[in-house]
């Protein structure tokens, strides 16, 4: 009896627990290391190109409605001339117990077999509901179908859907880019590699903060840097099992300002 | 009094599925538009054999089959049929460098990232899904292209994470 | 409901249907359009990308880039993994060039003046009659035997399209090729070859280094390669090869990079040559130094005792003595000095003053350590040239000096000091030949414009200045057909050269600019070992060089030893601090303008991703601001986002406020680049510009303008501002988002005050 009980725990915790999806092909992963970023932006903008983020103005920016699927925080800390200025890419986080996933009624965000936390435009019906659940403020909403001036248009990427009106977006982990490194893989019969996948916002960091990979593999670069000391999670207090492992910044703080605990 | 409010509503409905069926005609029936060149698959894949790819030069390579280039067609036609009426409207078209507006039949709804090159890949026959072209004069859609019929397939061959959505909808 | 009804509206219904579809699928457009190629371009798969070794121009640090073309559109713009500088990466202003590209805002096509000078209103001509009209003015001057009139103001053309326009001017007669950019390094250059006689920029090796003492250099976002630099940053933090780098910076504000530095000091603006002096001094008097000529430098480092520098400086002399130690005790270190050095009225001074600090410390020709540049591929340096700059076109253009004056993708009207008066100077000038692709204030001063292409549909080279130790040549290729009728520059001077005829047309061998490129390279190829050791003909060599976005030879890198002698330098050592137009009494506040990462000079402000891109500091979109310490603020009753009247003896600006605690309580610093007057839609009137109200003076050894020169004063204005940031705290109030561990035993604690 006891071990049909065990078994039905098992079977019930292995949907539950983080982790879990080591079963399957791949977990992608980043990792961002703290003490290399210089917080030069170079990830936004590369982010901007190759996801056909639009512009808004001036005016929606006032009102939050700017399209950075990755953006850079900073804190300013400390009293001159003692002042402190640290910086933090944040991007989706791909939680693997995501609660933006909860909340969609229409299943247009979930998890796939990858690990990824995606998002379906042709199934969003634009409730803002996984925006609200979103611990790490990353969603983003159309609240218009945004125009291009001819000929920027030119410029987008024809790999990478144009959203319209009433649809919510995030970051991808460029889904676009793993899918050609797959496509190219299967065409010779092996894995995916480490190294293979790029994101947009990897391959512009100027200073090599951000890595990109394959959790799964043990070789991969984020495999090792996984088990730096300096690992840490956003917010890992709250249990959303992010994708996105931060190292942390090499820094002398006074003491009572920000706390490094974890 | 009651009449005219029925016959009114009546006229109503009328006007408006009218509206409703002219929008989705083109889901139902088989799509088999006119092209500017009364081209013949039945003659060229059917009679004589030519193999799709042939042609259709990008469909192992890349998301999309590719419309044949005007030169392809020309390879062939500068000697063969040249007579022809329909063969002349093609040299026209050579003659003054203009690429031939073909009319799409299958066209695909927006969201979806269709691959013929992981389907040709697979090992799926063209007729799977763009029925028996070679049979055909006029090339007609048989299939419907919508998601349910894709599904169908995808359970059919048991495709890996076939059913999953960014696998198709990025 | 009646059941008749019912059926009557289900008939309805359905008759309604059927005939709609029947009758959509008689009338219906037939649709979407399948267009084939007409013959298939043999590389072309469509979907699928090429990539294509191209050099990127939005800076003069020269990155090897790979441009993504899809179906004959540039998609994106990466880093050159293969090249030497970038890596494989790029920076905000590189990735944006693709909206310069395709900017609706682009010159279409050669256009000539309708109206009034300024007045913007200009009428296309066809290229023929653009070439000939300038022909014909050329052919006028010459006849008044008055070929030395012509003036061609440029930034640095790198490259062999630098020669040629070199080659042009010579054959027609002038010898008037002004280089100008609001950061062009010329006094940089003028340091390093006053005092160790060198021409090339040399390598800064931060990757290496251990010890990092910058001096105003923001190479995080503008500063000489900031991508090259940048990478250095990462590897010198955590590239685990020698241990984690210390990095402080000298700087009035905190800038970018030094919100990076582990310790800032901020030192009084004017004042860092004194600072690198005085720890020179210190090096020195330690016995760290071993030359021969220790006595002569003791003697010259004299008067720059710690209590002298401290008093000027605003440096605890705890602190200098500490930073000394540390410099010279760290084995490598490296000193640099940026805008935040040279960007004064003594700016030599400052950066010769970094140069004897190496020197002292013995950090040059070592690894992590300043190394030598050879020269590049031409066997000289084209860049050595520390000639005429803008003063001497402005003082010519008001003396009526100059006849004709073509321009090329600067914009002195927007970038120089106001007082300079560059646009009225512009407009004494009979006719102007403006060969810009956008329409910016000073083009719009031109009558004519023959409007080139950017650098994604054109040829060039660019011979990388600063190499990273060894030589490196990046070539451009045009990737995309060009989106307007525009002309590669070269064939416009190819064009005009043939035209003009004369010695101007022999000087022109080759029909187009790139056949020339290539058979420049040609000449390159039998004249460099290297290079035809590479491969057995030319045709291979260039299809290769091509391919991998140029040439560069790492086993060129020559070890060279590097010395400053006191000889050299004791002219340039002065005493005293730089000076500041304005009365302390009248205005008591510094002004730093500075160089945004996505703005540089206001080039980068018609573009709408970096306009929208926040900075990275303040995270403020689609403006320019004034930052202010929050002492000074209070003091001046202003809070974030007032409106603030800016005013020096030269002028004053509108600007928000942006209350910061990263710079000095005397000082206040702008971003340049907003509130252009022209130059497309993104980039008009929005924000102020420092400029405007700066004097117009200059470091008189190179003509460069010193942008920290003068004192302002503030004032609030009612007016509402209209300042958007994008974050909401600059705190994270606890909740630990950025985690941080100590540096630990990686090198001593600091000495905070």
């Amino acid at each position: 009896m006891s071990g049909i009980l065990t078994k039905l725990k098992d079977k019930l915790q292995s949907y539950r627990v983080p982790g879990y999806r080591t079963k399957f092909e791949y977990k992608w992963t980043m990792v961002v290391d703290l003490d290399r970023c210089n917080g030069c932006e170079a990830c936004v903008v590369a982010c901007y190109a190759e996801n056909n983020l639009p512009v808004v103005g001036k005016r929606d920016c006032d009102i939050s409605r700017r399209f950075s699927w990755i953006r850079i925080e900073r804190y300013i800390e400390g009293e001159y001339p003692d002042v402190k200025v640290k910086f933090i890419p944040i991007m989706c986080q791909h939680c693997d117990a995501a609660p933006c996933e909860l909340g969609c009624p229409v299943y247009a965000t979930y998890h796939n077999q990858d690990g990824l936390n995606v998002q379906v435009y042709n199934r969003c019906v634009g409730t803002f509901t996984c925006a609200t659940y979103c611990t790490y403020d990353v969603r983003r909403f159309n609240w218009f179908t945004y125009k291009w001036d001819s000929p920027l248009e030119q410029q987008l990427n024809p790999d990478v859907t144009v959203r319209e009106m009433g649809v919510m977006e995030k970051c991808t982990f460029c889904i676009q880019r793993i899918r050609v490194a797959k496509d190219t893989a299967k065409d010779e019969g092996r894995k995916v590699t480490d190294g293979d996948v790029q994101t947009a916002c990897m391959q512009s960091c100027p200073t090599d903060a951000i890595t990109f990979g394959d959790l799964n593999d043990p070789n991969s670069k984020v495999s090792k840097l996984a088990k730096s000391p300096r690992r840490y999670r956003l917010l890992e207090e709250l249990n959303t099992d992010p994708s996105v492992i931060y190292l942390k910044r090499v820094m002398d703080e006074k003491k009572g300002h920000g706390s490094s605990h974890g | 009094m009651k009449n005219l409010i029925v016959n009114f509503i009546i006229l109503v409905i009328f006007v408006v599925t009218l509206g409703v069926g002219y929008l989705i005609a083109d889901q139902y029936i088989g799509r088999a538009p006119e092209q500017p060149i009364n081209f013949s698959h039945k003659i060229h894949a059917g009679t004589n054999e030519i193999p799709c790819m042939y042609c259709h030069i990008y469909a192992e390579r890349a998301k999309v089959s590719g419309a044949p280039n005007v030169q392809r067609c020309m390879g062939c036609h500068k000697i063969i049929k040249t007579e022809s009426p329909e063969i002349k409207k093609l040299a026209g078209y050579w003659e003054r460098q203009e690429p031939i507006p073909w009319i799409k039949v299958h066209n695909l709804p927006d969201h979806v990232d269709f691959t013929h090159k992981r389907h040709i890949k697979a090992g799926r026959k063209c007729q799977e899904c763009h029925g028996p072209v070679e049979t055909m004069d006029r090339v007609t859609r048989v299939a419907s292209l919508k998601m349910g019929w894709c599904l169908k397939c995808h359970a059919k061959y048991n495709v890996k994470n076939g059913r999953e959505c960014w696998t198709c909808h990025i | 409901m009646k059941r008749r009804y019912f059926l009557k509206f289900i008939g309805a219904g359905g008759i309604g249907t059927g005939l709609g579809m029947l009758f959509g699928q008689a009338i219906k457009p037939p649709g979407a359009k399948l267009i084939p190629y007409l013959i298939p371009p043999e590389d072309v798969i469509p979907g699928l990308a090429n990539y294509y070794a191209s050099l990127c121009t939005q800076c003069p640090a020269g990155c090897g880039v790979l441009v993504k073309i899809m179906d004959g559109r540039a998609k994106k713009v990466e880093g050159n993994p293969l090249h030497p500088v970038s890596g494989g990466k790029l920076c905000v202003r590189g990735q944006a060039g693709l909206q310069a590209l395709y900017n609706p805002d682009r010159v279409q096509g050669p256009m000539r003046r309708k109206g009034a000078r300024g007045s913007t209103s200009f009428e296309p001509i066809s290229w023929e009659e653009a070439i000939g009209e300038v022909t014909t003015r050329l052919n006028d001057l010459s006849a008044k035997g008055e070929s030395d009139k012509l003036y061609f103001l440029t930034p640095e053309l790198g490259g062999h399209l630098g020669k040629l326009a070199d080659d042009f001017m010579a054959g027609y007669g002038s010898s008037n090729t002004i280089k100008y950019d609001l950061f062009d390094y010329r006094n940089l250059r003028y340091a390093n070859r006053a005092s160790m006689g060198i021409k090339a920029i040399p390598h800064y090796d931060i990757e290496n280094t251990k010890y990092l003492l910058s001096f105003g250099a923001d190479f995080a976002s503008t500063w000489l390669s900031p991508v090259g630099m940048s990478r250095g940053y990462g590897e010198m933090r955590q590239g685990g090869h020698t241990g984690r780098g210390k990095f402080v910076q000298v700087e009035p504000r905190l800038s970018l990079t030094a919100a990076n530095a582990d310790e800032w000091v901020p030192a009084k603006p004017g004042t860092e040559a004194v600072l690198a002096l005085a720890i020179a001094k210190e090096i020195v008097d330690s016995g760290h130094y071993k030359g021969s000529d220790l006595k002569t430098w003791k003697k010259l480092l004299s008067p720059f005792g710690l209590s002298y520098a401290s008093e000027v400086t605003d440096v605890d002399k705890k602190r200098i003595r500490h930073i000394a130690k540390e410099f010279m005790s760290t084995r490598p270190s490296l000193a640099v000095g940026g805008e935040g050095i040279s960007g004064y009225s003594n700016g030599v001074s400052g950066l010769v003053a970094v140069n004897i600090l190496n020197h002292v410390a013995g950090n040059l020709g070592i690894k992590g350590g300043v190394q030598a540049n050879s020269n590049d591929l031409f066997g000289g340096n084209d860049a050595d040239t520390v000639g005429a700059g803008i003063q001497t076109l402005i003082n010519a253009a008001k003396e009526s000096k100059v006849g004709l004056l073509f321009h090329y993708n600067n914009n002195p009207a927007f970038t120089t000091p106001g007082s300079a008066k560059a646009a009225d100077a512009l407009k004494n000038v009979p006719f102007i030949v403006s060969f810009s692709s956008f329409l910016d204030e000073t083009t719009a001063l031109s009558d004519i414009i023959l409007p080139s292409h950017t650098s994604f549909e054109d040829w060039g080279d660019d011979f990388t200045n600063p190499a990273p130790g060894f030589q490196v040549a990046t070539i451009m290729q045009p990737v995309v057909s060009s989106v307007y009728k525009t002309r590669s520059l070269g064939d416009i001077f190819i064009g005009i050269g043939k035209a003009v005829g004369g010695t101007a047309k022999a000087k022109m061998p080759n029909d187009t600019f790139a056949t020339h490129l290539k058979a420049s390279w040609k000449r390159l190829y039998a004249k460099d070992k290297g290079m035809s050791a590479s491969s057995f003909t030319f045709e291979t060599f260039w299809r290769e060089t091509l391919a991998r976005g140029g040439w560069w030879n790492e086993k060129s890198a020559k070890k060279r030893k590097l010395s400053v002698s006191t000889r050299s330098v004791a002219r340039h050592v002065s005493k005293e601090p730089a000076k500041f137009e304005g009365e302390s009494s009248k205005y008591p506040l510094y002004l730093l303008p500075y160089a945004q990462a996505g703005h540089l000079d206001g080039r980068g402000a018609n573009i709408p991703w970096l306009q929208e891109l926040p900075d990275p500091i303040t995270s403020v979109v689609w403006d320019s601001w004034v930052e202010i310490n929050p002492k000074t603020a209070k003091r001046l009753g202003v809070k974030m986002g007032d409106m603030a009247e800016i005013e020096s003896p030269f002028g004053k600006v509108l600007s928000p406020v942006y209350v910061y605690e990263g710079i000095r309580p005397d000082t206040v610093a702008i971003p340049i680049g907003q509130v252009h007057k022209l130059y497309g839609r993104y980039a008009e009137k929005r924000g102020a510009n420092p400029l405007e109200i700066l004097p117009s003076t200059v470091d008189t050894r190179t003509e460069v303008y010193a942008l920290n020169s003068t004192r302002v004063r503030i004032a609030k204005v009612s007016r509402p501002g209209d300042l958007v940031k994008m974050d909401v705290y600059t705190d994270e109030l606890g909740r630990g988002i950025v985690q941080t561990v100590p540096t630990g035993g990686q090198f001593k604690k600091s000495s905070h005050h």
